[in-house]
């Protein structure tokens, strides 16, 4: 069973609710680029002045009394959503008749027992509307397509039994089944004007003639056109959402990991159902004093285990904790495709995501963001020219074995160790470093190294590579001296 | 059956529930190697360090410590394996790491944080032990190949005063992950839980300046000696020729490598 609500004249109802003072007077509404604007809706008034939809805004403008107003589509928009809701009120199944603004067909099997029979209800919905200050007619009859038929060519409310939908749309006119000019004229010259005589009409007949659209336009007039019903569904992100408001503030997070799990937990069963996982989560904690804290947590892989989507919550909030005792909380969460791989025998060992995600977690607490990661190394000459990524290693594969030579890796120094150099013929002899006199015994070098000349950011250095030795002890560094501090310091050492 | 068999099989019997296989050789497996990456020190490694196990490599500065580690994880990271570098001093050179075809994104670095105002050699201690702390998470984790554990600017006074109940819980831990534990120190500090103790010194000094040319810092040449292997009674096995126990081996600069 269906019911179906239609506001006839939608755009000009819009129109008169948002400016009340139009209600007694004709007006018309124009559409399009300036100057070809044309009129898309006109009031009862104005219609029966002799305005109708597809003048030029100047023919509008010829008839006295008549007020030319632009149309807004935003007002338009606010209305609809009124409607939606009202729907939504009387049944969890709805569909939008897109072909006629603002109209709406409801599921309403089942409602007896909330709104009473379907006379009641269409009442009922009917007056919800009016109260909202719209007017709509409202029909009720097992065919979808009936109900929209009956609900455009009937002022009020029609209720049709089951059966009967041929008979209630015979009086109807033809323009109720939302005819192409091209048929309507075709209707016209044949001298049908109400869908009981297109309903009489031979069926094979009229195919023979009009093709599949007559078949269409036929069952249509007998109230037996097939619809299947789409309903409009929440969109699965936006039920996304659990919220909690708290008795009294917290100010301990352990209190709140319990809160959290559950919430947690909700959030994947909605997700699982769907077969999906969880991409990311954000939680938004409201504070006492008015503030908000927010994270959010991504992890690499998505997931669909509770224990270590907790522990990331929890590793997260314990390295950035709110400032102050929290009021309220809220999780958002955002669904992605659960990961699969493919695993295979003689691949090389790697440490399974979700596990990984939450050591990666915990050494973030425990060393800082900016100190775990693996190193992507910047296009620059500059020492320590690297930014830290997140630790994501690609899927287990063997790359070509280097037949490079070993190479002699450098420690670096961080921050650069500042030591004193005795200069001989401006080549360093000796060295002064952390208590320890060094003889330099071989030396390389200078090796002038700039950048970034072009702005206040640039730099410059000479360096040198030197073999250090003490009585028992040698070792090779490379120092460098920088010409704007007139310092040396140690880069590295060589190992 | 024999009088010492039945004796055999009555003494396993009693002590089945406790000790199985009481009196049973146990044939040790030869255990899975990673190559170096270094031809003359896998070749007195037997094929290079031993997986599910600790890998000590102890010396002073400037003997190779750091060339050895990074060419063995460049060879595990080029095999689709992860690694960790748990670095104490923050002192990894990441041009170095690409230089020596290590596959940085397979290449996990944990940098341990120093306070900005006091020398890194003042506080040793908070940083080791988030060095050691970061090190079990990562063994409990499991799923890496190798973990090196660079304490080679710990002073030895510091690193051996380091548990020893920490080297026996990894000792376990690397054992049931497969991973390759890997310690670079000044001094060795893992004792008996290391399987392999290596230690790294200066060879002959390669001068800067050849045949009256510009002085170019080109390589050095390091030495590794073998102290323990604890696997080498199942190397001999492969090896009928008792292995030496030295190996000398070359490491070039980036940039004598284009010349």
């Amino acid at each position: 069973m269906y019911a179906v609500l239609h506001p006839p004249n939608f755009a000009a109802q819009v129109a008169a609710q948002q400016r009340p003072e139009l209600r007694k007077r004709a007006f018309a509404l124009v559409d399009g680029e300036p100057p070809a604007e044309v009129v898309v809706a006109a009031n009862k008034a104005a219609r029966s002045c002799g305005v109708e939809a597809g003048m030029s805004r100047l023919q509008g403008e010829t008839f006295p009394g008549v007020i030319i107003l632009r149309r807004v589509q935003e007002d338009e928009l606010t209305a609809q959503a009124i409607l939606h809701t009202i729907a939504c009120m009387f049944s969890p199944r709805i569909e939008y008749v897109e072909s006629y603004a603002g109209t709406y067909a409801l599921d309403v099997r089942g409602m007896n027992g909330l709104f009473g029979d379907e006379t009641q209800l269409a009442n009922k919905l009917r007056q919800r509307i009016m109260t909202n200050g719209f007017l709509a007619n409202v029909a009720v009859a097992e065919n979808f397509d009936a109900a929209v038929c009956l609900a455009r060519g009937r002022t009020g409310v029609s209720i049709v039994p089951p059966g009967q939908e041929a008979d209630a749309l015979r009086d109807l006119p033809l323009h109720v089944l939302n005819l192409s000019e091209e048929h309507a004229e075709t209707f016209k010259a044949w001298g049908i004007r109400t869908c009981g005589q297109l309903a009489a009409l031979a069926e094979t007949d009229l195919i023979s003639r009009l093709g599949q659209a007559g078949r269409r336009l036929h069952a249509l007039a007998r109230g037996i056109s097939p619809h299947l019903m789409f309903p409009i569904e929440p969109r699965f992100e936006e039920s996304l959402v659990e919220r909690m408001e708290l008795d009294f503030p917290v100010d301990l997070l352990e209190p709140l990991l319990f809160l959290l799990a559950r919430m947690a937990d909700a959030l994947l069963e909605r997700v699982k159902s769907k077969a999906l996982a969880i991409g990311s989560v954000r939680v938004v904690l409201h504070l006492d004093g008015g503030k908000q804290h927010e994270r959010t947590v991504r992890p690499a892989l998505p997931l669909d285990d509770k224990p270590t989507l907790l522990k990331l919550l929890q590793l997260d909030l314990e390295t950035h904790p709110p400032s102050a005792a929290i009021l309220s909380l809220e999780l958002y969460a955002q669904s992605a495709a659960p990961h699969r791989a493919q695993h295979g025998l003689f691949l090389p060992q790697a440490p399974e995501p979700g596990r990984l995600e939450v050591v990666l977690a915990r050494l973030r607490k425990l060393l800082g963001e900016e100190r775990v990661g693996s190193v992507e190394l910047k296009d620059d000459h500059r020492p320590n020219a690297f930014r830290m990524v997140p630790f994501a290693p690609p899927p287990p594969k063997r790359t070509e074995q280097s037949s490079l030579s070993v190479i002699t890796a450098l420690r670096v120094c961080r921050p650069p160790q500042a030591v004193g150099v005795m200069l001989v013929g401006n080549t360093p002899s000796r060295v002064f470093w952390d208590g320890e006199r060094y003889s330099v015994r071989e030396v390389a070098g200078p090796w002038r190294v700039s950048g970034q000349w072009w702005s206040e950011a640039n730099w410059c250095r000479e360096e040198w590579d030197v073999r250090l030795g003490t009585q028992n002890a040698e070792r090779v560094c490379r120092i460098a001296y920088d010409p704007r501090s007139r310092c040396w310091y140690v880069q590295g050492t060589y190992d | 059956m024999s009088a010492s068999a039945a004796i055999r099989l009555q003494v396993e019997t009693a002590l089945a529930k406790r000790v199985p296989a009481a009196l049973t050789l146990k044939i040790k497996q030869a255990p899975e190697l990673f190559s170096t990456g270094i031809a003359e020190v896998d070749a007195v490694l037997g094929g290079g360090i031993p997986r599910g196990s600790i890998t000590e490599i102890a010396g002073a500065a400037s003997t190779g410590k750091t060339s050895f580690a990074l060419s063995s994880i460049a060879a595990i990271t080029q095999s689709g394996a992860a690694c960790a570098w748990v670095d104490v001093s923050d002192a990894l050179s990441p041009e170095s790491a690409a230089a020596a075809q290590v596959v940085m994104k397979r290449l996990l670095w944990l940098r341990m944080s120093s306070d900005r105002k006091k020398s890194v050699a003042d506080k040793p201690w908070s940083r080791l032990e988030q060095a050691l702390k970061a090190t079990d998470l990562l063994l409990q984790a499991g799923g890496f190949a190798a973990i090196v554990l660079d304490m080679s600017d710990v002073r030895p006074q510091d690193a051996t005063r380091i548990p020893l109940q920490h080297w026996y819980r990894f000792r376990l831990a690397a054992e049931h992950a497969r991973t390759a534990l890997v310690l670079l120190t000044q001094t060795p500090c893992a004792k008996s839980c290391s399987a392999l103790a290596l230690r790294s010194e200066p060879s002959s000094v390669q001068p800067f300046s050849r045949n009256g040319e510009t002085a170019l810092f080109e390589g050095q040449r390091y030495r590794l000696v073998r102290e323990r292997d604890r696997n080498e009674s199942s190397a001999l096995a492969l090896h009928l020729k008792k292995p030496s126990t030295r190996a000398e081996w070359n490491a070039e600069t980036p940039w004598s490598r284009v010349r």
